[in-house]
């Protein structure tokens, strides 16, 4: 091994792209129309431009979302384990528990629940 | 349960805090404080107690005893920083959220501790992380302020930018030697070309991190923006914890090609020393001063890694700590100056010293420590440093040095003469500086006197290090 091996490692990198785009673009069928150019493709004419400002409500619950979402991330292999892990298992998933409540009770005291 | 006790003790007193914030009243957040700076405190003292080392998950966490201590200077450091900030955070802006000022502190100080004494790839990045994404929200925490937010944009994009190399480069260390552990990573690693360049990944990373040249220019700007706090925090902790982790991996995992980094950080330290000092230089607004001279100090520390040994070790963590009393104490001043009257130019500071007097002492004599005058601490941080690289034979590189301490010390002096000498129509009024903040200078003033006199407290670190390298 040698330094032509790092040069090799960067012509085929750089050629794999290429073929990559070579192919997307002469494989599929293509089919063109003013819809296809639309932000959304959904038939309906959009409106306005998506420049916009929008609610920062919208990200706040993403944000609630997401300690709903690790929970269920942990606690399912946690259930499929459950008998083996035993007594222990359950005081980590409690603790857990625990931690992510007070995140959510954190967001309820400030108002992230709140629509405004 | 004990071997992981830095980490577990922050992260209760974390929840604790978190806790105390629900249940406090909208009016009476700043009640928080003093809690808060009690709990740190305790768990800094906790720090100290011996207690067992090992490896914990199958060798993904470790400690050793020079780890621990490692924790247990980042834990002094924080409990400084949460002194210092009282002042700014009884501001009017900042009533509404002091809480959150000390929980995001205190889990990036989690994600350190995890990152310090992480056994694998997988586990430092997980702390790495953790130590970056709450410093952002810090960064941007006077968010009404245009310059805060705006370094809080850049740090989290030039974050993400340094995540995004270090994990190619650990990417690729995986691809070729199959594993993440680092012995094990160490034991197969071969300087293959692909290793090489896998290896340059993960030091620009890592250089991003700890603002070298030339990988510093996110530094200035967000050290300019951030709130002042946050900016010393940033400067000396965060850096701190980066430079231990990044002399650990150096020493353990890229050991086999040691004469290769040597390389790369003779030149990288060699530039950032430089470059640091030039640009500190014309600086007249004190945060982008005291940015810069954090860049030229982290080219030191570079000396002391080259080192490469029991020796190398040593004098990085000496460093730091005397680095972490000088530095906080310069920006304790320089924070209480900025809460009191608002004002963070060094031309402001004309005739500082007839109306500050004590301020002005402590200020010059953290700036003497930072500049290396010999009775102070920070000179013999430098001393040691420069005499773990001479023990290499670098002295090319030791004399570059040497000539950049004294290029440094003419913009330190540069500070003490527009405070002591310089005559000024409007000074800075007389003011009088709350508890705290004496606290938290007194803290720093005795760690720079304490440090430069006690030789047990080398002799400490010294006999920790053995057996790391």
């Amino acid at each position: 091994m040698s330094a032509e091996s790092l040069i090799l490692f960067f012509i085929v990198g750089a050629f794999l792209v290429g073929i990559a785009l070579l192919f997307s673009s002469y494989i599929p069928p293509t089919s063109t129309n003013p819809q296809k150019a639309e932000t959304y493709e959904c038939g309906i004419p959009t409106e306005g431009l998506s420049w916009l400002q929008f609610n920062v409500g919208y990200y706040l619950f993403a944000i609630i979302f997401l300690v709903f979402d690790v929970e269920t991330v942990f606690i399912f292999p946690w259930a499929k384990v459950m008998k083996e892990a035993g007594m222990r298992g359950f005081v980590e998933i409690v603790i857990f528990f625990f931690i992510l409540g007070i995140g959510l009770l954190y967001a309820w005291k400030k108002g992230a629940l709140k629509w405004e | 349960m004990l071997i992981m006790r830095h980490e577990l003790l922050l992260i209760a007193i974390t929840v604790i805090l978190l806790l105390i914030e629900i249940f406090l009243p909208h009016d009476k957040k700043h009640k928080i404080i003093l809690p808060a700076i009690l709990l740190m405190a305790l768990v800094t003292a906790a720090g100290f107690i011996p207690g067992p080392t090992g490896v914990l998950f199958g060798g993904m966490y470790g400690t050793s005893a020079l780890i621990l201590l490692m924790k247990n200077i980042l834990n002094i450091g924080v409990l400084i920083v949460f002194i210092q900030s009282v002042s700014w955070l009884k501001l009017d802006d900042q009533k509404e959220k002091i809480s959150e000022f000390f929980i995001l502190l205190l889990s990036t100080l989690i994600g350190m501790d995890y990152m310090i004494s992480s056994g694998d790839f997988l586990m430092f990045y997980l702390g790495l992380e953790l130590a970056t994404i709450p410093i952002a929200t810090l960064a941007a925490f006077e968010r009404y302020k245009e310059k805060s937010a705006e370094a809080g944009v850049k740090l989290i994009f030039m974050s993400a930018l340094s995540s995004g190399i270090l994990l190619y480069g650990l990417s690729m260390i995986y691809g070729t030697t199959g594993t993440v552990y680092f012995p094990e990573v160490a034991a197969t690693f071969q300087s293959t070309p692909l290793q090489i360049l896998a290896f340059i990944f993960f030091f620009a990373g890592m250089a991003f991190k700890i603002s070298l040249v030339p990988f510093h220019l996110w530094a200035a700007d967000v050290y300019e923006g951030a709130p002042i706090n946050v900016t010393s925090y940033l400067s000396v902790i965060s850096k701190g914890a980066a430079v231990f982790i990044f002399t650990i991996i150096l020493y353990t995992v890229f050991a086999k090609i040691a004469l290769m980094w040597r390389d790369v950080i003779y030149v990288i330290a060699i530039l950032t020393m430089t470059m640091g000092n030039l640009f500190a230089m014309r600086q007249r607004n004190i945060k982008r001063f005291l940015a810069f001279s954090s860049i030229a100090q982290a080219g030191f520390i570079l000396l002391g890694i080259i080192g490469q040994s029991q020796l190398g070790m040593t004098t990085v963590i000496y460093f730091v700590l005397i680095y972490i009393f000088s530095n906080l104490g310069a920006f304790g001043v320089a924070t209480i100056i900025s809460n009191k009257t608002g004002k963070e130019s060094i031309d402001d500071y004309d005739g500082f010293y007839r109306t500050n007097p004590m301020l002005s002492l402590t200020m010059m004599l953290a700036l003497f420590s930072l500049a290396g005058i010999p009775p102070i601490a920070g000179f013999f941080g430098k001393f040691f440093l420069f005499a773990a690289a001479a023990k290499q034979g670098l002295y090319i590189l030791v004399l570059i040095a040497v000539l950049n301490t004294i290029v440094s010390l003419y913009y330190y002096l540069l500070i003490i003469k527009a405070m002591f000498l310089n005559r000024s129509d409007q000074p800075i009024g007389y003011f009088k500086s709350d508890g705290y903040t004496r606290l938290g200078l007194a803290i720093c003033i005795a760690g720079i006197l304490i440090i430069g006199f006690a030789s047990p407290v080398y002799e400490f670190i010294l006999k920790l290090s053995y057996g790391i390298y």
